[in-house]
């Protein structure tokens, strides 16, 4: 099968799916999964052919010459790993959407989202690159806007417009590499090549930092993932930011080695603060939605922490740790999303007692909490540990602080719990009927199993994270 | 010989002859598609002073395209009639490579604007007519006066520019610049556009902004690039200044208008910056290609929002913001082509907007100007916010109380269809405009 019908396919079937009448809601639903199970199955099957190192070539199509503007596909691990995660959440979503209004459209959306995202990590011709970037803004854009909580205007607004702004730095560090080097291929670009590289680093990273988000370009996230539907703050936290991630990885670090070496500190300031200042506003919050927000962004500090150490170790955790968050906050979201949506309230004083009236969902939301706060047995032990490790490594031992965020997350997670779960059990609790349906259940159940088995059997996933970043480990770092 | 323009323009006089009959329009379409088989293979005026290039030939396709589209919308029989005259004035334009022939040509095209919009029923459409006659008047005016400049400082307007030229014929050509910025709204000679474009027939403002607009852009570029690359000390600081102020100055007013018709008026000014970029990055070799593209996305999505306009205003009396209240809710297929061609008009990708301002602003990047390009990309960030802003009262909004009815003509939604499709096929592939923009 090329490629090519998995960019395109799921754009052009949307635009039919979207005239289908609003009954035919639950057909829709189901392409949207069989599409997404295709696309599962799709990106395993890469994952097993793929060669050791290096990318696969699946095809240029579209070439314009005289602009050295093609549409060239290639994939290494990196991007079949973001693939295989992308995919699976997409199902994940389908699933907790079960009982979503307006169907039809919503649906549509998911899987006119699903086309740009995968020509995001197949892309390796910057300019389609940005092309499939700018594109997933759009579905992102309406499934806020339309299906959002009551501020939902607002935040879809916002987000379209900051990361907008961000994209046109990157448009801009693009086009400087192409004056520069001549080519858009990022396989081809090389720092070396560059006349004024200081320029496109700064370009690429604030660009990039939005989308991840680091501080101080984290402003539009709260907003955004606390208006959305709690399937679509699922797909914004575990998919759009492990874009940003994905980009910063594969285009400041790889492709622009030397800059980044000499900018790392950068890196590393922006990520401690980001995951210190993230952390403290999730101990702040009273907005259970938000806290989870702020714990998302603490994480994605986390991460960066990691980027930062631009060494094979590091960015093995840091991918780790990409795929734990997303699998992590996602239940997290949901179940913030699933109280709202009963209780009408966010805050967490009017909660209070839920492990007495739905202990089964309590039981998950514990689960995810304690994994966030990286309990042993968790993938959330294993990203932390593992980038606590390699930091240390990489910048001495005074990066130990990264483990007092640690603390900082088991202080927010259990002062939520007890605010949450236990305690006395309120009256909006005790007046709210949590029944959810099967589907949904069933995907947060999916979720937990996850968690857990990377967290008791990590190798089974660093052994193909680490094929990822081989070529660096040859080179005994960059 | 026989060319699309000799065939248009007997085509134009010929359907004076069928007005009020049910045969005008197919007799108006079925000429201009005869006109693009015939622009298709190569025709060209063949008259001196005129002279086809690749470019010059892919535009005028491209206008015969859309004016197959503008006629299919057009209800009034006086109405198709000068769309086919434009149309023959434009090719004309188009392939003028003389002062001579571009000056006649131009006023052609102007006295039939001025036509065009004096089919005047209300005091608001006299107040646009009126307004853009006068600009229409000062800009013929300093066209001339900057022509006579050339003609004493030496040059001849019956023969393509000369580049090795004196101080006074560069300076009368520079003053000509000034004269066409008029229709092009470039500011400060912008002022009569929002309100004419606003004011006017929304139908007849789709062919002022999209084809006026863009056809002198594409025709000046094939005059005077040759002349500007030249001059590079002045073309580039004054091309620059003046595109980063237009394109500031019409997104900063877009954002705070209530009308649709306003905001989409401010918009076109802002394009007209856009487009003016191509001119300050004259030396770079992707000018031209960015100039075409620029102007081959601008005639779809700018003709569709005005035609979509049209029936809106028509059929529901829409005309602000508030008018189009979850307009989503009710008419699916409109609200959609308003969207997508929106989008275009602010660069989100796969429609033939982003890879218009993105060549254009290559050429700029490619010119050493990186500066002014993040200014631009800035300035069509800022205008996401109004177009987004738009589509979140078709979508996000609540539809208020009134129901709006049902009901727009099949051949309009055929019309927009066209114009659709030619804003996606440019959006992905881009090989043709390539290959032309290196001839122009």
């Amino acid at each position: 099968m090329s490629p090519l019908y998995l960019i395109f396919g799921p754009i052009v079937l949307s635009a039919f799916t979207a005239l289908l009448g609003e009954k035919r809601g639950g057909t829709v639903r189901t392409v949207a999964l069989v599409l997404f199970t295709a696309m599962l199955f799709y990106s395993l099957d890469l994952l097993s052919i793929l060669p050791e190192t290096g990318y696969m070539d699946l095809g240029t199509y579209l070439p314009v010459e005289q602009f050295n503007f093609a549409l060239t596909l290639q994939v290494d691990h990196l991007s079949v790993i973001m693939l295989i995660l992308t995919s699976l959440l997409l199902i994940l979503v389908t699933l907790s959407s079960w009982t979503m209004k307006n169907a039809t459209a919503y649906f549509s959306l998911l899987i006119l989202f699903a086309g740009p995202i995968t020509g995001v990590f197949m892309s390796t011709n910057l300019l389609w690159f940005f092309i499939f970037w700018e594109l997933t803004l759009v579905p992102m854009y309406f499934l806020v806007g339309i299906w959002g909580a009551e501020g939902r205007i607002y935040a879809a607004v916002k987000f379209f417009l900051y990361t907008h702004v961000a994209s046109m730095l990157i448009l801009l560090a693009f086009f400087l590499i192409h004056k520069e080097t001549g080519s858009f291929d990022m396989t081809v670009v090389k720092e070396s090549m560059l006349a004024s590289p200081v320029l496109i680093w700064w370009l690429l990273f604030t660009g990039f930092a939005v989308k991840m988000p680091i501080f101080p370009f984290h402003t539009w996230l709260p907003d955004a993932h606390v208006q959305a539907p709690a399937p679509i703050s699922v797909l914004l936290a575990g998919v759009l930011l492990k874009m940003g991630a994905y980009a910063m990885i594969r285009m400041v670090v790889l492709m622009l080695p030397e800059q980044s070496e000499n900018f790392a500190w950068v890196i590393l300031t922006l990520g401690l603060i980001t995951l210190f200042y993230a952390g403290f506003m999730a101990l702040y919050e009273t907005h259970l939605k938000k806290m989870v927000a702020y714990s998302s962004i603490s994480h994605m500090g986390l991460v960066t922490v990691s980027i930062a150490t631009l060494s094979y170790s590091g960015l093995s955790a840091a991918l780790f740790e990409m795929i734990g968050h997303a699998l992590i906050i996602s239940p997290l979201f949901l179940i913030a999303g699933f109280l709202h949506h009963k209780t009408g309230s966010w805050q967490m004083e009017d909660m209070g007692g839920l492990m007495q009236k739905a202990p089964y969902l309590s039981a998950l939301f514990v689960l995810a909490g304690l994994a966030a706060l990286g309990l042993p047995g968790t993938m959330g032990f294993i990203g932390e540990l593992t980038i606590l490790i390699s930091s240390i490594k990489a910048y001495g031992f005074w990066l130990i602080i990264v483990a007092l965020a640690s603390m900082i997350g088991a202080g927010y997670i259990i002062w939520t719990f007890r605010r949450v779960i236990y305690g006395e059990m309120s009256e909006t609790v005790k007046n709210s009927n949590f029944k959810m349906n099967r589907v949904e259940f069933f995907a947060l159940i999916i979720f937990s199993v996850l968690i857990i088995f990377f967290g008791l059997f990590p190798s089974s996933l660093f052994e193909v994270i680490n094929a990822a970043f081989v070529s660096l480990a040859a080179q005994g770092g960059l | 010989m026989f060319s699309s323009f000799t065939l248009l323009f007997m085509a134009a006089l010929l359907s004076l002859a069928l007005h009020r009959t049910m045969w005008l329009k197919p007799f108006a379409v079925g000429a201009t598609l005869i006109a693009l088989l015939l622009t298709y293979s190569g025709s060209s005026i063949g008259l001196s002073g005129f002279e086809n290039s690749e470019a010059v030939r892919l535009f005028t396709m491209i206008l015969e395209i859309v004016l197959v589209a503008l006629i299919l919308h057009e209800e009034e029989d006086m109405t198709i009639t000068q769309t086919l005259f434009i149309g023959t004035a434009s090719i004309a334009l188009l392939q003028s490579h003389t002062l001579l022939t571009f000056i006649i040509a131009f006023e052609a095209v102007s006295i039939i604007s001025f036509v065009l919009v004096s089919h005047i029923k209300t005091s608001a459409q006299a107040e646009g007519a009126v307004k853009m006659f006068i600009a229409g008047s000062i800009a013929t005016g300093i066209l001339l006066l900057g022509a006579a400049l050339y003609l004493i400082g030496g040059g001849k307007l019956g023969a393509p520019i000369v580049l090795e030229s004196t101080t006074l014929s560069t300076m009368g050509l520079f003053v000509m610049l000034l004269g066409l910025f008029y229709k092009l709204t470039i500011v400060p000679m912008h002022g009569w556009a929002a309100d004419t474009y606003a004011l006017v027939r929304h139908s007849h403002a789709a062919i002022l902004t999209g084809v006026a607009k863009t056809v002198v852009a594409v025709s000046m570029f094939h005059l005077f690039a040759p002349f500007l690359a030249e001059h590079l000390t002045m073309t580039v600081p004054m091309m620059a200044v003046l595109a980063v102020v237009t394109m500031t100055m019409g997104n900063f007013l877009a954002l705070f208008q209530k009308r649709i018709a306003r905001i989409l008026a401010y918009s076109s000014i802002a394009h007209a910056g856009y487009m003016l970029l191509a001119f300050a990055a004259v030396k770079s070799g992707y000018a031209s290609t960015g100039l075409l593209y620029m102007a081959i996305a601008y005639i779809f999505m700018q003709s569709a929002v005005f035609l979509l306009l049209d029936i809106l205003r028509k059929k529901y009396n829409i005309q602000t913001l508030d008018d189009i209240k979850g307009l989503a809710k009710q008419h699916k297929g409109l609200a959609l082509f308003f969207t997508v061609q929106l989008f275009s008009l602010a660069g989100i990708p796969l429609l033939a907007g982003f890879l218009g301002k993105a060549v254009v602003f290559y050429a700029v990047v490619d010119a050493g100007l990186w500066y002014i390009t993040l200014i631009a990309l800035l300035n069509s960030a800022l205008s996401v916010g109004y177009y987004a802003w738009i589509v979140k009262h078709l979508y996000f909004d609540a539809l208020e109380g009134k129901k709006l009815q049902v009901g727009s003509s099949k051949v309009q939604m055929i019309s927009q269809t066209i114009l659709l499709a030619g804003t996606i096929f440019f959006g992905i592939f881009a090989s043709w405009v390539f290959v032309a923009g290196n001839s122009f």
